[in-house]
């Protein structure tokens, strides 16, 4: 450990990012910051150590790529857009389109979704464009069928609107039959539990309150660097907290952006849940900057000190019935106890790449390669999440 | 010795004894893990037990009468490549050939303990497992 000079009290944002900048931090992953709390304490660990970095890997939904592929001669304005069959949206403008993560094709064959051609192009394949439009003076050309690439593609971003999920629900289902859902396949009679969550990796799951991860900060996004642009849908402060602010159930998520032509298939990759639909896993991570003795305590947590709930996917509606409140550390386990029978889990949210992508985010960190940046502006820390209704024109406007 | 084994049945073949003759003529003991026998024939996946000497004799009177034999190991596979280690098979594998490895975080597959089930596979997100049989 460098014995560098370092102020004795909280650390500003700026002095952290500009110490490693320099290639000056002490720079850990989260797996040996919470280490390093249990063997000196979170006042050492608050003093000696600038930035933990985190990580997180599983299928992240409300994910999508917008692309710009250029102009074709004569030009066109492209209405309707399909990549490898897989319908693209092209409501933008003349030649960009955006393709969501889930979109299928008219057969509705879920192998191969908006998801697998995010990949495919990530491979460096070549996919097939497909357009058709109204012809307008300006844009005479009624259809194309071409092929294009990331090094045909002038912008190719990945732009998702919901990733990273604080914390988030497990399933189990008490029913007769499997039940294939976008916790995966949940064998009757509760044959097993699924969980989704990297837990004491996880970013926001280090920062519970976000004091410092917001919009603006640089990120580990699919083997490449992006941004969080906004909080992510369906953002909800207003979960239960333990006391020191872990929320006991799905909370805050982030909206992120980055350069698709970054990005690795090692960590973009097109899932299918049978039954359920196409998916993007992803992997994400983030470096929290240890500001003071709170940042020291609140990336310390361990999956003991995060818990989450099981609930009934047999209960198809909104609010389905909880089975059982566990830890992450007894859904950890392998097993834990529903009504009384031990029940096998699975994680759905790879351990292995969310370590894997802490550790590669502390190399770069660490060298000065990849750079800190303060947030402009926090996430919000007052957002509720509200249903759909089915309701009149005047209740929708009460 | 144990080995497990995929056999493939045409319909004249699904009426042997063969599980009986391979009892009582090569005194090998058989486990039957999975069958699945219809008018078009069938699989099935057995384990045997017995001195290698008359497995082997035992394997050579089942191609003899017409089934497929095929050690299980060409049986199901795992794209290893293609394998993101999320774990979602290893709660739903009945006889526990898909673990967590508590070291290296990586789900490992034991081809020893898996019997072919095919229940793992369309349970993969990145559709990792293939069932060849
Ligand atoms: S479900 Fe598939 S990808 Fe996930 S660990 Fe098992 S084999 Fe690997
Ligand atoms: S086919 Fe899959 S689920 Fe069945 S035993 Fe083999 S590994 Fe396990």
């Amino acid at each position: 450990m460098k014995k560098n000079k370092r102020p004795s009290g909280p650390k500003t944002f700026t002095d952290i990012s500009t110490r490693a900048r320099d290639g000056d931090a002490v720079v850990m992953t989260a797996m040996e910051f919470k280490e390093f709390v249990k063997t000196n304490g979170v006042k050492k660990a608050a003093k000696e150590v600038d930035i933990v970095t985190t990580g997180t890997f599983g299928a992240m939904c409300s994910s999508g790529a917008y692309f710009n592929f250029g102009h074709s001669d004569p030009p066109i304005k492209m209405q309707r857009a399909w990549l490898d069959g897989i319908p693209a949206y092209g409501g933008l403008a003349a030649v960009d389109v955006y393709l969501g993560a889930t979109e299928l094709d008219d057969s509705n064959n879920m192998m191969h979704g908006g998801a697998h051609v995010i990949e495919d192009l990530v491979r460096g394949r070549a996919v097939r464009l497909k357009a058709t439009a109204h012809a307008t003076d300006c844009y005479p050309l009624k259809e194309i069928d071409t092929y294009v690439s990331l090094k045909t593609i002038n912008q190719a971003v990945l732009m998702n609107v919901r990733n990273c999920y604080q914390n988030y629900a497990a399933a189990s289902n008490t029913s007769g039959r499997t039940m294939y859902t976008y916790m995966g396949k949940l064998l009757p009679e509760l044959g097993n539990a699924t969980y989704c969550s990297s837990g004491e990796l996880s970013p926001l799951l280090n920062d519970p309150l976000y004091r410092t991860i917001g919009i603006g900060s640089r990120i580990f996004l699919g083997g490449g660097e992006g941004f969080v642009i906004w909080e992510g849908t369906q953002f909800n402060t207003g979960v239960e907290r333990t006391p020191n602010g872990v929320p006991k159930r799905p909370a805050g998520s982030l909206a992120v952006l980055g350069d698709l032509k970054q990005m690795t298939p090692e960590f973009v990759k097109g899932l299918t849940f049978t039954r359920y639909g196409a998916t993007l896993g992803l992997g994400i991570g983030v470096p929290i900057p240890i500001l003071d003795e709170d940042m020291a305590k609140a990336c310390a947590v361990t999956d003991k000190d995060i818990s989450t709930a099981i609930f009934d996917y047999a209960q198809q509606t909104r609010a389905r019935p909880v089975l059982a409140e566990v830890t992450y550390a007894q859904l950890g386990s392998g097993e834990v106890d529903i009504k009384g029978r031990r029940v096998p889990t699975s994680p759905l949210s790879s351990i292995y790449k969310a370590r894997k992508i802490a550790e590669l985010l502390k190399k770069s960190v660490a060298k000065g390669d990849f750079v800190l940046t303060e947030p402009v502006q926090r996430l919000p820390l007052d957002r509720s999440f509200k249903p759909l209704d089915t309701r009149s024109e005047k209740e929708a406007m009460k | 010795m144990k080995t497990k084994l995929v056999l493939n049945f045409n319909p004249e073949a699904s009426n042997l004894p063969i599980t009986h003759n391979l009892t009582a003529k090569y005194g090998l003991l058989v486990n039957i893990l999975r069958a699945e026998i219809d008018e078009v024939g069938g699989k099935m996946v057995i384990e045997v037990s017995g001195k290698a000497d008359s497995i082997k004799t035992g394997i050579s009177y089942l191609k003899e009468a017409g089934v497929g034999v095929r050690p299980i190991k060409e049986g199901v596979r795992r794209d290893d490549e293609a394998c993101t280690h999320c774990g979602v098979c290893i709660s739903i594998c009945p006889t526990k050939a898909l673990i967590l490895d508590s070291k290296t975080h990586k789900v490992i597959f034991k081809e020893e303990k898996c019997v072919a089930c095919g229940v793992c596979i369309d349970a993969c997100p990145p559709r990792a497992m293939e069932i060849l049989i």
